[in-house]
């Protein structure tokens, strides 16, 4: 059904969009938590980071992302010299691009979640003897649980199709940092690719609606489990 | 060995509570007042859910919170279990869950209940694999208060812990409290609104009304006090009785109200109440519809009778006479 290299292309997005969510999903967790806490001393600054890459335009993410992590970029050389690490024009560096896009959308769906959540539950949990920590770990996260795995498919969906970060950052490799759009617009870029790219746009879709609708079916779950 | 509040004042909104009281280590402590009282609060207060604006809460010579000092000690680390009035079960957990959530904290010194002896005395055993959402609201209130027993605290805080409870279930759980507290040696704090319970369970109570606390003491002097029956519906007003059942089963304070209660000028003779009290009269007070409250001192305390002026003149009562009180044990 699908060629050789429709194969290599989705392996690439589902491997940059899973490495995205999976560094990005416990710092997500950590900025949806503090979000959700009643208002604290610069609590404005840490809404504006998450929620920064929602307004710039991608293409300046990427950019941004060259200045920092680039070779030349102070945390570019850095990891360089010290680990032997680069992330620009790599897959990493794609997966870096889109984690930093998809943050937002993973801090809402979790922050509403943590929100949700009866606050009398973590009262009857403390008067149970549980610290703040563990309070944490026995009943926000695991109460917030639908909610983060929602925010973590959405992140995951939209990750496959993050276009202008991860251009910019990563560059167009063949076989490396090449995702879907990419691929996409390589291939309307030569004469005679539409049949290519109408197939590839039609794999996207598909892996779009199917997480969207996994992110749904995460949701319904959700709110059953709180409404008890 | 007790808990004390010193000067507490705690605001929420425009709600401002002042509490100055002592909570005996041992027995069962009543908070009562009419609803808005800030009886809900005060407990929150001393479980540490709200912090203080000032003063001072010392718990078995600990002081757990000092505003003055700035100390505060979290309501993990104090040692009081709360059961709160909607039960706050966990919905993520079955009902052994929930309970198990208390055993796995609480510290290892403590001389622990054992929770499936505490299971069958709530009559919970076969709801252990139950989820809560399917529990009906008496299940609810007994889990929460199996959950915090077995959690082994210090001094257990209930507010109005029989709420969701009918009437036939409420004295049960009012009988299995007062054992509770008993064999677990644990001592309670308990809030609710109604009198007789107060009268039922309380060896201390702690009076509230509007933020503050009244009146504080035994049972037997606080509810005796002028202070006490102004915080009383006119329907309710009445007088402690120490008592003890027929059955012998049960003892401690019964409240009978004025309007349970009749009146003879003579020793009655032939009648089939079992409760006859002589006593002298004491203070004979006409209501502002008209009703008559007449109190009498007996041996056990005193007693009052709501009667119509029409009986007044009738038995031709009149302070320092002697006078009998007829009360129906079913009205006990």
């Amino acid at each position: 059904m699908l060629t050789a290299e429709e194969i290599r292309i989705l392996a690439t997005s589902l491997g940059v969009a899973g490495r995205a969510v999976l560094f990005s999903l416990p710092v997500a967790i950590a900025f949806a938590w503090a979000l959700s806490r009643p208002n604290f001393r610069g609590k404005w600054i840490v809404d504006a980071i998450a929620h920064l890459p929602l307004v710039l335009p991608p293409v300046l993410v990427g950019y941004f992302l060259l200045l920092i992590f680039g070779v030349r970029g102070p945390i570019g050389a850095w990891l360089r010299d010290a680990f032997g690490i680069q992330l620009a024009f790599t897959a990493e560096g794609a997966a870096l691009a889109t984690a930093v896009m998809a943050f937002p959308l993973m801090v809402r769906a979790i922050r509403l979640s943590f929100e949700a959540t009866d606050r009398g539950l973590f009262e009857a949990a403390a008067v149970l003897r549980a610290s703040p920590w563990d309070r944490f770990w026995s009943m926000a996260l695991p109460l917030a649980w639908p909610g983060v795995l929602a925010g973590a498919v959405t992140a995951f969906a939209a990750g496959l199709g993050e276009f202008g970060a991860v251009i910019t950052f990563a560059s167009n490799v063949e076989g490396q940092t090449q995702t879907l759009p990419l691929a996409i617009y390589s291939a309307l870029q030569v004469p005679n690719g539409e049949e290519t790219a109408l197939r590839l746009a039609a794999i996207s879709m598909t892996a779009a609606v199917v997480g969207l609708a996994l992110a749904e079916l995460l949701q319904h779950w959700a709110r059953r489990r709180l409404e008890a | 060995m007790s808990l004390t509040l010193t000067s507490a004042v705690v605001r929420k909104g425009a709600f401002r509570l002042a509490a100055e009281c002592v909570v005996p280590s041992s027995g069962i402590t009543v908070v009562f007042g009419p609803s808005g009282a800030g009886k809900s609060m005060l407990l929150a207060t001393i479980a540490g859910l709200h912090r203080l604006e000032s003063g001072r809460v010392e718990f078995n010579g600990r002081v757990i919170e000092d505003t003055g000092a700035k100390t505060r000690v979290g309501p993990h680390d104090r040692g009081i279990g709360l059961v709160f009035q909607d039960a706050r079960l966990f919905p993520h957990l079955s009902v052994r869950g929930n309970i198990q959530y208390a055993e796995r904290r609480r510290p290892a010194a403590r001389n622990a209940p054992i929770t499936i002896e505490i299971a069958r005395r709530l009559e919970i055993e076969d709801l252990l694999d139950r989820r809560v959402r399917n529990l009906s609201g008496g299940e609810r209130s007994r889990v929460a208060l199996a959950r915090a027993v077995v959690s082994a605290p210090e001094l257990l805080l209930l507010d109005e812990p029989f709420a969701a409870l009918d009437g036939r279930r409420r004295i049960a759980f009012l009988k299995l409290l007062k054992d509770l507290s008993k064999s677990q040696n644990l001592p309670l704090m308990v809030v609710t609104h109604q009198v007789e319970e107060v009268a039922e369970l309380a060896d201390h109570v702690i009076a509230m009304k509007g933020g503050h606390v009244v009146s504080h003491g035994p049972a037997a002097e606080v509810m005796a006090m002028p202070n006490f029956a102004a915080l009383l519906d006119r329907r309710d007003y009445g007088a402690r009785v120490d008592a003890t059942s027929v059955a012998g089963d049960h003892s401690g304070g019964v409240w009978i109200k004025a309007d349970s209660v009749l009146l003879a000028a003579e020793e009655p003779r032939g009648i089939s109440a079992r409760n006859v009290w002589r006593g002298t009269i004491r203070s004979i007070v006409r209501e502002p519809d008209g009703a008559v409250l007449v109190s009498l001192a007996t041996d056990t305390g005193y007693v009052s009778s709501r009667i119509t002026p029409e009986a007044l003149a009738d038995l031709r009562l009149q302070e320092d006479a002697t006078a009998w009180a007829v009360v129906k044990s079913h009205a006990l």
